[in-house]
């Protein structure tokens, strides 16, 4: 009966064709970029990938519920900040851990409190919040914690599965197959999709909106934190600054992976594939020869060229006044 | 009939400055259909929500199977046995058929230490569910995709998911085509067969006398009359409705009906409009009749330059007018009123006089090209005046105004643009039957004093009352055109249904 069909359109979705793409791309790079694909540019790559895609899967529950949040990379900043003050004393990475998730998940309950409670515009709260992040540090650390102990660096140094790949590829991974089971799998997942496709719908079929939301975007949080564990342990020294910007690359990958900015619509295995391509653009511009300014400019490039080929699939369809509103297969 | 399933009595409930209910009695019993009935604002909509917890009762008692209960919201009511149907569905778009039958309630089974939601269940539960309503549905298919009709299945199949037995319907049909109706007419006689209670709130009286059993009306918030509809008529209903006993519903006054000087000729839109030609003559008024989707609004569209046509001519006073987008037709004079005035027609955040003037800013200035309030406060009250637009004053927000009189405001702002052609699509929609009225006195008013109106419907008793020629559009094409003089309600839908296309000659 309709199995046929489903199995048809099941098959070309859009996280299909974003993959196509993507095995473009590493196909190219494999003729014209000569090096790439070397052992040590393929490790640091995956690195990058871990801590982006895991952030992005926090950041994609945040704007599935239509909802925002511009200050993750002074968040992640905060985090370090803290992971490094306790790192100086010796303390051991599953602890730096712990501290990470925890921090993470208080500072981003604090946003999800102004957006829910408060009812302040996800953008403004969290831009908000992103200066209060950035400036709480200032006055707390002068300019950066040097000098920190082995132990400290143990992830992005002595971490390695088989010798080579970084531990954190494998961190991402238990973060990964939770974030696809939990929005797959969950009732809660659910509710946050809901909210984002009608949150008066939402609220009337009895869920608690406020409420899910202040949940989301501690979830998040702790996404954000575990995040910040591997972008902060990378070197002996943590700056204030280390996660400054980051937070367009995690929203870029969301948008990229085909979540839809206004909410309520994309999956977590799109946001997988937006965020290697994202990992891929900077290394792959280096290798090709293209000056390194080039990168935010051809990121911005590739998130518009994807929004429009997305966009020109239902333009076919679309009218000005789109005659299926008034309903019927007649 | 059967037990009593659902008991209301002297339910009171009050918004700031509005006695919405004024003490309701209501009882439903199992294995009927209890219509409700009332104009808009006479409260219907709002007991209902009363009942499945949207709203908090001030007073009252509330039984449901026999026990007293307060639901806090419809979560909780489906729980208890009430599902009801809103008139806008509350379904979400972007999810599936499956996980809008489940939200809230999902079907989990224990995996290890964790509950996770179990599609296998689900998905055999809703496969059950749709059998039993005889509709072929594929789960995983988004709400975005699905029909009118088709959602509206969704929203039975989910009451079915929580075991309700008591099912409250809010103006299912307004916007169903005849068929779909038909269809949905037969599921609520099989789910009243299997012993269900089912509430039937509707603006359309032939519907009440078709499908229901027992009639409330509610009039200005107060309980008026239970009533069998086999033991009552039309008049006395809409009688108790208004208060009063209406005299003619369709009070369309013969005019001078001058020349053709309007002509449309070979549109044609890929897939939406074939080959549509006709005529228009001064001071009549065209009535375009037809099913949901049979291309009257793309039509339209097409004339006022909204969506480009592939192919066609407009002639006016004989020269072909060329519409490239809507402000050229508005210079024509072709100005047109949406179907949709809540999406397309008001912004109704704005008032009353900055909605009739914000198509032709440009003539409400006074020095330094600023707007002139003056100007803006005189054409508002004018038309509160002559259209009645029962408002405070021009300053008036429009989301503060009934159905029929914002629809009044939308007929204000195109007539303030001095048209030669007034297109109205659907100006009767969720209108209440006074307003109607009103309407339909202000469009006959109108073509009096020379005005020439296109008018689309999909009630047929309103055009044939209210137009001078009738055009019956089928699947993008023509099928047929009658006079007044000798058109009927079944010629109409004999065109609509069954015409075939026929070769043009020409």
């Amino acid at each position: 009966m309709n199995q046929q069909n489903k199995k048809k359109a099941s098959f070309l979705t859009s996280e299909f064709y974003l993959a196509m793409f993507l095995v473009i791309v590493l196909l190219i790079l494999a003729v014209f970029a000569r090096g790439f694909y070397n052992l040590n540019n393929i490790m640091s790559l995956l690195n990058t990938y871990s801590y982006t895609l895991i952030a992005a899967i926090g950041m994609n529950i945040i704007i599935l519920t239509s909802n925002i949040d511009v200050s993750t990379g002074s968040l992640i900043s905060v985090v370090c900040m803290v992971m490094a003050a306790i790192g100086k004393t010796g303390a051991p990475f599953g602890v730096l851990l712990i501290v990470a998730m925890v921090v993470g998940a208080a500072l981003s309950t604090a946003n999800g409190l102004l957006v829910a409670k408060l009812k302040i515009p996800a953008i403004v709260a969290t831009l908000a919040t992103t200066q209060i992040f950035q400036g709480g540090l200032q006055m707390a650390v002068e300019g950066s914690i040097y000098d920190l102990p082995a132990s400290y660096t143990w992830l992005a140094f002595d971490a390695k599965l088989f010798g080579v790949v970084p531990a954190s590829v494998l961190i991402c991974l238990i973060v990964t197959v939770f974030g696809l089971l939990f929005m797959k799998y969950s009732k809660f997942s659910k509710k946050v999709y809901a909210i984002g496709n009608n949150m008066n719908s939402a609220r009337l079929t009895g869920i608690n909106v406020d409420k899910t939301i202040i949940l989301t975007y501690a979830i998040a949080g702790v996404f954000f934190g575990i995040s910040a564990t591997i972008i902060g342990t990378a070197g002996q020294r943590v700056t204030t600054t280390m996660g400054s910007g980051l937070e367009m690359t995690f929203i870029a990958a969301v948008v990229l992976g085909g979540t839809s900015s206004a909410g309520g619509s994309g999956k977590v295995i799109g946001t997988v594939i937006g965020a290697f391509i994202l990992s891929v653009i900077k290394p792959a511009i280096n290798y090709l020869g293209i000056s390194a300014d080039w990168a935010d400019a051809i990121q911005g490039a590739i998130i518009i060229v994807s929004v429009l080929m997305s966009a020109a699939k239902n333009i076919r369809k679309k009218r000005v006044i789109p005659a299926s509103t008034v309903g019927g297969e007649a | 009939m059967g037990d009593v399933v659902l008991e209301l009595k002297g339910i009171v409930k009050s918004f700031p400055g509005v006695l919405a209910l004024d003490g309701i009695d209501f009882e439903l019993k199992s294995g009927e259909v209890h219509a409700i009935c009332g104009e808009n604002g006479a409260g219907k909509s709002t007991l209902m929500k009363v009942v499945c917890g949207v709203h908090k009762p001030d007073k009252g008692i509330m039984k449901v199977n026999g026990k007293e209960e307060h639901f806090s919201n419809p979560l909780e009511a489906y729980g208890k046995g009430v599902a009801i149907i809103f008139q806008e569905t509350s379904l979400f778009e972007e999810m599936s058929v499956l996980d809008n039958l489940f939200l809230g309630h999902e079907m989990t089974k224990k995996v290890g230490p964790v509950r996770v939601i179990d599609y296998a269940a689900m998905s055999k539960r809703a496969n059950e569910i749709f059998e039993r309503l005889n509709v072929h549905m594929n789960l995983s298919t988004p709400i975005k995709k699905l029909g009118m009709a088709q959602k509206q299945m969704v929203e039975i199949a989910k009451a079915l998911t929580f075991d309700a037995n008591i099912i409250i319907f809010d103006e299912p049909t307004a916007s169903l085509t005849e068929r779909e109706v038909k269809a949905l007419f037969k599921i609520i006689n099989n789910l009243k067969e299997e012993g269900f209670g089912i509430v039937y709130i509707s603006h359309r009286m032939e519907e009440i006398f078709e499908i229901c059993d027992r009639v409330t009306v509610v009039r200005d918030g107060k309980y008026i009359s239970t009533n069998n509809v086999s033991e009552i008529d039309k008049d006395s209903l809409v009688a108790d409705m208004v208060g009063r006993k209406m005299g003619n519903y369709y009070p369309k006054a013969d005019t001078k009906i001058g020349d053709v000087f309007f002509q449309v000729k070979g549109i044609y839109d890929e897939g939406f409009l074939d080959d549509i030609s006709f005529d228009l003559r001064k001071g009549e008024i065209l009535g375009f009749a037809g099913l949901a989707g049979a291309g009257r609004t793309e039509l339209m569209e097409c004339i006022c330059g909204f969506s480009k046509k592939a192919a066609g001519k407009i002639y006016m006073d004989g020269k072909e007018i060329h519409i490239r987008n809507y402000q050229d037709a508005m210079k024509q004079g072709i100005v047109y009123v949406s179907e949709d005035r809540g999406k397309y027609g008001l912004i109704v955040d704005m008032s009353i006089e900055q909605n009739i003037t914000l198509p032709q800013l440009q003539n409400f200035t006074g020095s330094m090209s600023l707007i002139d309030k003056k100007k803006e406060d005189a054409i508002g009250q004018q038309y509160i005046d002559e259209i009645d637009i029962k408002a405070p004053g021009p300053d008036f927000l429009v989301t503060n105004l009934s159905g029929g009189n914002q629809q009044k405001v939308s007929v204000s702002k195109a007539l303030a643009l001095k048209p030669k052609v007034l297109i109205l699509d659907e100006p009767t929609r969720g209108v209440d039957v006074n307003a109607k009225a009103e309407i339909h006195k202000i469009i006959s008013d109108l073509t009096q004093q020379g005005l020439t109106i296109i008018m689309i419907s999909s009630e047929l008793p309103e055009l044939i009352g209210m137009c001078d020629r009738i055009y019956v559009m089928k699947d993008g094409y023509i099928g047929g055109c009658f006079d007044r003089s000798d058109v009927t309600q079944e010629k109409i839908l004999t065109v609509a249904l069954e015409s075939k296309k026929q070769m043009s000659v020409s």
